[in-house]
């Protein structure tokens, strides 16, 4: 492990790619601030880029937009109380009252404080707890693995909020899908191609990403009208003081430390993500407080703010603990990591510590660097990039777009990628007015072609029998656990629709993050 | 009975599953391949059958309140329908005029879709970033951007 730790620590210091995670902070931090633009749309709009670099550079880029993006909503959330993502909601609850308070600097410091914790505590663990996890998961056969996509993919289905449980799955389904499109690796045979030799490589990674997150994100402002919407006043000098006194820092150490490592175990869990653990981290911390202190929730308390801002970064960092040892992803953002690392050659999951341990390691110590840097580079220029929000919309929407589309282009050089993008856009935004989730199609999609390989190799070794689901304990506990988490929620969903009252229900895709 | 965005869903979702698995029937086995245990169309057929009876599920258990009906109003789709064929122009434009010419065009017509009219702003946003996107890409990447066929017909190359 400690020669892991070295590789990791040589490769995370090379100037190249200390520079990417300064850079992917900052480009992160940006993207994150614009209201509707989140951390997968930030990780996409990157992924053009990392297909220039090497594997271990590439992923260290995207880990860096992956926390600016959170750090960058987080400012948005505090100063003009838009959050640029669905991880950052709670974060208003407290830090945007205190901006009015003209206490902004503190909220913004307190955040930048709470999310450097938040994300340290969550790489120390993950460097213990990959590591452990991946040599048990070396053990993994062809069933094992067909079982974890499958736990994966209702993981996802089954957080995906109430109400939505259903179109989820719906949208995995739809996912795999779209993943047969092209030929099929076992015959050669051509599926869903219709004779165009441009579907014959299938549909791209890159374009899926791009067109369902980058571009429908984008045009859905448009859609509602959000760009005519004025430019955020934002009285910089008013931002009062960054610093925080002692009593401040007792007041709010218990509750960060508390919720970065509940942050964090949320996060491990595939599909939670960061939004449901700043939502929990936010309730469980109120509920925590004395009576006299939960009054000041939601105007202004320190700790309303603290909570959710640490367990969001210990989130993001949990996610990859799945992504990494099992090639699983946590959220949505992790999904277009591991199609980014499929498209490198490089096969996310209990091999990849042992094959290549420089990005094993590397992304594992950059996070840590991500942190500083958001905390030592971000914090102080926060007042400098803020005014980036007050690029008028008309503007910066068409450059968004292009960037969108030439990202795409430039890897393919194929003019028929834009046309499938254009087709993809519209589809994806029919289906989010109908209140489609995205991110399980997507993930779908990435897991569809090794889950079929796996499935594959599976059936062929027994023959045709579905017996390999539990003759081994592995694979039935994994089934067992994948099977009760697609059928609890589904119940409830079903019981309170037929049974119950029909009401209407929180249904939301706000959780894709 | 009220008609909402679960029941419109799980139609669509049930024609897909539908022609889905119609085109599953067409995938070409190779011979002996009906006997394998696993082969090209064993996934699209689980597939399909999954999508139909997810569909079901959900025009049957569907939000029948009219709250979950699909509200159009207050969308902009004239617009987004706009930005959306200036697009697909941009895809075919690229073959034709190359990628600067493109992509001043592109911006341009991006920026005055969404209500920009100053001809300075919209000459002085897309022209600079225009020439530097192409600058970086060809100049400083080394990567190769056709010149529009156009170009090639009238002068030649």
């Amino acid at each position: 492990m400690l020669d892991g730790i070295m590789t990791g620590l040589t490769t995370a210091v090379m100037p190249f790619n200390v520079m990417m995670v300064v850079v992917g902070c900052f480009a992160g931090t940006f993207i994150g601030m614009l209201p509707g633009l989140g951390p997968i749309s930030a990780v996409a709009l990157m992924i053009p880029i990392t297909y220039g670099l090497d594997p271990a550079s590439g992923i260290i880029l995207m880990a860096g937009v992956y926390y600016g993006a959170v750090f960058g909503g987080s400012t948005s959330s505090i100063l003009i109380n838009a959050p640029g993502c669905a991880s950052t909601v709670a974060s208003a609850f407290d830090g945007y009252p205190l901006a009015q308070q003209k206490q902004a600097g503190k909220a913004l410091a307190l955040a930048a404080y709470s999310s450097f914790t938040g994300g340290t505590i969550g790489a120390l663990i993950l460097l213990f707890a990959a590591p452990a996890l991946a040599s048990v998961s070396l053990s993994f056969q062809s069933g094992d693995y067909f079982a974890l996509m499958v736990l994966g993919l209702t993981a996802v289905a089954a957080f995906s909020g109430r109400g939505q449980v259903l179109k989820a799955l719906i949208m995995t389904v739809f996912g795999l899908m779209i993943a047969t499109v092209g030929t099929d690796i076992t015959s050669g045979a051509p599926r869903y191609t219709f004779g165009s030799i441009d579907l014959i490589d299938g549909i791209s990674f890159l374009l899926l990403a791009m067109a369902t997150f980058a571009l429908t994100e984008v045009v859905m402002t448009v859609l509602k009208g959000q760009h005519r919407e004025p430019e955020p006043e934002m009285d910089m000098k008013s931002l009062g003081s960054m610093k925080l006194s002692r009593e401040e820092v007792k007041e709010v150490a218990p509750t960060i430390a508390r919720s970065s490592v509940f942050g964090f175990i949320v996060g491990v869990l595939p599909g939670a993500g960061a939004t449901i653990a700043s939502f929990l981290a936010y309730g469980f911390e109120r509920n925590l407080a004395s009576a006299k202190e939960r009054l000041k929730f939601g105007k202004g308390a320190l700790r309303g703010l603290a909570a959710p801002e640490s367990a969001n970064n210990a989130a993001s960092t949990g996610s990859f603990v799945p992504l990494l040892t099992l090639g699983i992803p946590g959220s949505g953002t992790t999904a277009i990591m591991l199609g980014a690392l499929i498209a490198y050659g490089i096969q996310p999951g209990p091999r990849l510590f042992v094959d290549n341990p420089d990005v094993f390691w590397s992304v594992i110590i950059s996070m840590y660097f991500g942190n500083l840097v958001l905390l030592i580079l971000n914090l102080p220029l926060i007042p400098y990039i803020s005014r980036l929000l007050v690029i008028p919309r008309p503007i910066l929407i068409p450059l968004i777009l292009f960037f969108s589309i030439t990202g795409v282009y430039l890897v393919s050089f194929n003019t028929f990628d834009i046309q499938m993008m254009v087709f993809i856009t519209v589809a994806a935004i029919f289906l989010k007015l109908l209140e489609f989730p995205m991110a399980p199609m997507l993930l779908g999609f990435i897991l569809g072609g090794i889950m079929e390989k796996n499935l594959s190799r599976a059936l062929t070794l027994s023959d045709g029998s579905l017996a390999f689901l539990w003759e081994r304990p592995l694979t039935l506990t994994i089934m067992v656990l994948a099977i009760t988490m697609l059928l609890l929620p589904l119940f409830g969903q079903l019981r309170r629709r037929l049974f119950a009252g029909r009401g209407p229900e929180v249904a939301s895709s706000e959780g894709e993050g | 009975m009220t008609f909402t965005k679960d029941h419109i869903g799980g139609l669509v979702f049930l024609c897909l599953s539908a022609a889905y698995g119609y085109y599953a029937g067409q995938i070409p086995l190779l011979p002996g391949d009906e006997y394998a245990p696993f082969h090209a169309r064993s996934l699209p057929n689980a597939l399909a059958f999954m999508g139909g009876a997810l569909s079901i599920a959900l025009l049957v258990s569907g939000r029948r309140d009219r709250a979950h009906r699909l509200q159009l109003g207050g969308y902009d789709f004239f617009l987004v329908g706009a930005l959306l064929a200036l697009v697909a122009l941009f895809g075919i434009a690229l073959t034709w005029l190359g990628f600067l010419v493109s992509t001043v065009l592109f911006l341009i017509g991006g920026y005055w879709l969404l209500g920009e009219r100053r001809i300075r702003v919209l000459l002085l946003a897309s022209v600079p970033f225009g020439v530097g996107i192409w600058f970086v890409l060809s100049q400083l990447l080394d990567i190769y951007l056709a010149p529009g066929r156009l170009f090639s017909y009238l002068f030649g190359g």
